[in-house]
């Protein structure tokens, strides 16, 4: 009676809380991760579900530009209506309205004037994307991560939240040896001396053709032996390479998921606004650490829309602390 | 539940959402007649239901109407709130009401719910297609094309941040009957990329 009753692919209700950005179950989530069938399914309900949350997202600032001036009253008569109240709520309308004043960028959307406001008290957290006028970033530092969702502090200090769902790119980079583990599939790129290869760069999974910094010839295989000071890569054809490590070695592992980036890391998330402030993210880069320690502020452009170019743009930032150097 | 809206046949709900701690705090002080508390409530959720309610109409000067309108339905009737729901939910079916009113009297897009319920979802085919080729631009044009059930259970479920089954109570339908409703407005909205994909 314990047989495993559960449909082979996900059923629609996980389908929409995923495109939603609500929770599914762990199985829901692993079967997504594996299932082609089931990650094309996912990405049409994402595509609906970003049409939706694009149109309510357009939808503030072209409603409060032209009314702001002079916000409509309630039209009923007798009813008891707080004055005060709706001079302060539609006071926060005419914010929007004053900030036009400061608007930084317009871009139309589908027939919306879509506003990216800046200035005292509507200061956006959110900036656009060079590439595609649909996308938009947040970037901080990541403060905490509560499942599939992540918040994000900002340089401004004001935190954002950002959803993923188990189709968003989610990288994470920095000096993570600990994730070199033996039997990882890894890709090394670094300076080859007497045999030995001192890395610079080691990409962990399946190689992946969005990670390809300059300026290094990249060798795959497995790892064997891996200790803190290095390991040894097991190519396909049996030989034995033997590769060192160090703290400046940039440990990059573009599939990674919301549950293993680390607090206090950098983010740089790309996807798409909702009318609520927070950004449906179509892709992440996390950095865990800088060598610098300095603080890295990249608008990131993208070639298009689409999911490739912003895997690409992504995987790009993650390899920035090596590839920029 | 408490209907400020003296509405006949509100819903009841019973799933609650994370921080609602703070609305619900926010809507005893407005029951109490604060009117900063007011100005915050609208802040916080003034955005998402206006948004909504656009969707749904498509006519804006009528969307901030009908917003104006909710609003002053809290107003008056914050103090009733019992926390049996989502604030957020709770109002946005205090705008859905009053966007249902409104639309019995403009006689808009008539579209009978039960056979768009049981629709079936979408297999396999050119609608399908159609999706897999669209551009983000183009979906959202055809959503704006779609019946007006169609339109309000996908701006529920993805642009007013409320669970399946907090559309669920706010639409007044089983959990079962918001996804059939779901895919059948992925089905019509599949349809739509369609026709306009085949006439370029």
């Amino acid at each position: 009676m314990n047989a495993d009753t559960r449909p082979l692919h996900l059923d629609l209700g996980d389908l929409i809380a995923e495109a939603a950005g609500q929770p599914i179950g762990d199985r829901a989530r692993e079967h997504l991760a594996a299932c082609e069938q089931c990650q094309l399914e996912a990405n049409r309900w994402n595509l609906v579900a970003d049409g939706v949350r694009g149109l309510a997202a357009a939808t503030p600032e072209a409603v409060a530009a032209p009314e702001a001036a002079q916000p409509a009253r309630p039209r009923r008569t007798g009813q008891r209506v707080p004055a005060g109240a709706w001079r302060r709520a539609t006071l926060v309308v005419g914010s929007v309205a004053a900030a036009l004043v400061l608007l930084v960028g317009i871009g139309a959307v589908t027939g919306y004037v879509h506003v990216h406001l800046s200035g005292p008290g509507t200061e956006t957290a959110l900036t656009a994307v060079t590439g595609c006028t649909q996308l938009e970033q947040a970037d901080g530092t990541l403060e905490q991560v509560n499942g599939s969702s992540l918040v994000i502090k900002t340089a401004s200090g004001r935190p954002v939240t950002v959803t993923t769902t188990a189709t968003t790119f989610v990288s994470m980079s920095g000096p993570l040896l600990s994730d070199i583990t033996d039997g990882a599939p890894v890709t090394v790129r670094g300076h080859s001396s007497g045999g030995t290869i001192a890395a610079a760069i080691v990409t962990v999974g399946p190689p992946s053709s969005a990670v390809s910094p300059p300026g290094f010839v990249p060798v795959q295989g497995t790892v064997s032996d891996a200790t803190t000071a290095g390991f040894t890569l097991v190519t396909s054809t049996g030989s034995r390479v033997p590769v060192t490590t160090s703290s400046d070695t940039l440990v990059v592992v573009p599939h990674a998921s919301p549950g293993q980036l680390q607090a206090g890391a950098t983010i740089f998330a790309v996807g798409h606004a909702g009318p609520d402030g927070t950004l449906s993210a179509r892709g992440v880069a996390a950095i865990t650490q800088f060598r610098s320690g300095a603080t890295l502020h990249v608008n990131v452009s993208v070639r298009d829309c689409s999911p490739s170019s912003i895997t690409e743009a992504l995987a790009a930032i993650s390899t920035a602390p090596v590839s920029a150097g | 539940m408490s209907d400020p809206d003296g509405d006949a046949g509100a819903p009841i709900f019973t799933v609650s959402r994370d921080g609602a701690g703070g609305d619900a705090a926010l809507l005893r002080r407005i029951g109490q007649g604060d009117e900063d508390a007011m100005a915050a409530f609208y802040r916080e959720h003034g955005r998402v239901v206006l948004a909504h309610v656009l969707l749904v109409t498509g006519e804006r000067a009528l969307a901030e109407e009908i917003v104006q309108d909710a609003m002053l339905a809290v107003w008056r009737g914050a103090g009733s709130f019992r926390g049996e729901s989502s604030v957020r939910s709770w109002v946005i079916a205090i705008a859905r009401r009053q966007t249902r009113d409104r639309r019995r009297g403009r006689r808009l897009r008539v579209v009978d719910d039960a056979f768009l319920a049981d629709q079936p979802g979408p297999g396999p085919g050119p609608e399908v297609t159609a999706l897999d080729r669209a551009e983000l631009a183009e979906v959202k044009g055809a959503i704006q094309e779609l019946a007006v059930p169609h339109r309000e259970v996908l701006g529920l479920a993805f642009g007013s941040g409320l669970s399946l089954p907090e559309v669920a109570g706010v639409l007044e339908i089983p959990v079962g009957t918001v996804k059939s409703r779901l895919a059948a407005a992925r089905t019509a909205l599949s349809r739509i990329l369609d026709e306009k994909g085949q006439n370029r």
